[in-house]
Order: C-alpha cells, then structure tokens, then sequence
C-alpha cells in the first residue's frame, strides 16, 4: 500500500505553531466576531485568540491566527502514535510543505478535542 | 525479591540529559542526531518537545530532564532509541559511548516513569538510570 496522500489544506498557525486541515472539512470560514470557536491556540497551551475561525459542516468552530490554501497534493507522513493519543485522536498525519513539518488535524475531531481541553480545565 | 543484574554481554548506550546519567539497552539506541527546528504537537505536554521528520519518519522528541526531574534541559541533540513499535528521541546533553553497565535493575521508583528507569546501576564511575524502553514507550503511551 502506497502513502497516502492529501489535497486541499488550509494551512493555519495557532500563535507561532503551523497546522493544518483538509479544506473539504471546512464548510466556511468567517470572522471571529459572534462565533463561539474553540481557539487552536489552546492546544498549544496559549491564551485564546483567533483572526479567522474555521467552520465545519456540523457548526463545529475553530479559530485559528493565520490561514492560506495550499492546493498541491502531499504525502501524509503517518503520526506517531504517542503523538496520536496527545491530541485526542484528532492528529492525522504530517505534512511537509514549504520545507516544513505541518500537523494534519481533522476539524471536527480537533473541535472536539478543544472544547475538552475547556472541560479539563474548568474539572 | 528477585534482583535483576544487567546481563554481563549487554552494552548500552550512556549519555546524560544535564546532570543526570541514563543508560539504554545498545540494540535498541539507533543513532544520535541533532535535530532541526521541531514542530510542536497539538495537545502536546511540556515534556514532548515535538516532533521532526528524519529519513520518512515522524518522530517525536522527549526531554527526558523534564520528563524524570521537571527540568527542563536544552538541548538539540538526543538519542533515537527504536523499537518495533517505533522511535522515540530522548534529548541529551552529553553522550559518552557503549559501555558496559554494573549493578541492579530494579525499579528507581514505585510510580511515573520511574518505574521504568532501573538501577542503582553504574557504568565506570557514573551512577546511571538504566531505560527499559518498552516501559518508557508504555509510559509515554499511556498519558504520561
């Protein structure tokens, strides 16, 4: 079985730190003004923010710094499944554009994964 | 209880992650590397530093001083220690070589990723950590 490959991405950063989501996830994307996303800035244990957030077809919501579309196909380097547990199961890969290591999260799961960390935070 | 003693033929890998000394099993120390700049995982704990990609293989890098100590211990180099089930990368400060290691292999600790580090073991004059890998790896996989 070859690598599996992905295109369509947005390629996003959360503060300083790169990841990425398939863009057939991503049902909308709209200004952080009333949405009530989930920052990806909390999983890297940053305050949150966000300038755009990204919208899944379920409503899910998550807001992210920067964002630009990568169109070209890329291999999906598998995780680590160490890396897998951390992120709740919501890491897919890695990808490798322009000369750097981007994590590959599925929206909806990453979502969810975010408003758990909320919940961990508020136990 | 039984005292385990490290088998007189086994070498291991010795380095120090600041200025304590740990030993890992030679057959499973793959290589040491520097590492580049590392992508940090989401969700990740301070102790897993991140991850890069080294001959097709993501792998993810742990400070073993803030892992064992709650030190954290800077540092661009570590070893690779390979398993079947995967490669994990323990950051280290200094590697001094194979070597033998004298001494027992009982669990430093009665929880945490102690009870994957074995001794009082010594390696010349160094007190050193003996790694079980496959208990780090379970460890680290477990919620660590």
């Amino acid at each position: 079985m070859g690598p599996l490959s992905v295109r369509g991405m947005l390629l996003c950063h959360a503060g300083p730190h790169r990841i990425a989501f398939h863009a057939h996830e991503v049902a909308s994307i709209a200004s952080p003004e009333g949405v009530s996303a989930a920052s990806a800035r909390r999983a890297f244990q940053a305050p949150d923010g966000a300038s755009r957030v990204l919208v899944s077809s379920s409503g899910g919501a998550v807001g992210v710094d920067t964002l630009e579309i990568e169109a070209e196909p890329h291999p999906v380097l598998p995780a680590p499944p160490l890396a897998v547990r951390v992120s709740g199961g919501s890491l897919q890969g890695f990808v490798v554009v322009q000369g750097k290591l981007w994590p590959l999260v599925g929206l909806v799961d990453f979502e969810r994964f975010l408003r758990g960390l909320v919940g961990e935070e508020a136990a | 209880m039984a005292v385990h003693e490290p088998e007189a033929r086994q070498s291991y890998l010795v380095f120090a992650c600041g200025s304590s000394w740990y030993a890992v099993p030679a057959e499973s120390a793959a290589e040491v590397v520097t590492f580049p700049e590392l992508t940090r995982v989401p969700g990740a704990p301070p102790h897993l530093l991140g991850v890069f990609a080294h001959r097709g293989e993501v792998i993810p890098v742990v400070d073993l001083g803030l892992l064992v100590a709650g030190v954290s211990q800077s540092s661009r180099r570590a070893v690779l220690v390979r398993l079947p089930r995967g490669t994990l990368a323990l950051t280290a400060s200094t590697v001094a070589g194979v070597s033998p290691v004298t001494g027992t292999l009982e669990p430093l600790g009665p929880t945490g990723v102690h009870v994957h580090l074995r001794g009082p073991a010594k390696s010349g004059p160094r007190d050193v950590a003996v790694i079980d890998p496959e208990g780090l790896f379970d460890h680290l996989s477990q919620g660590a």
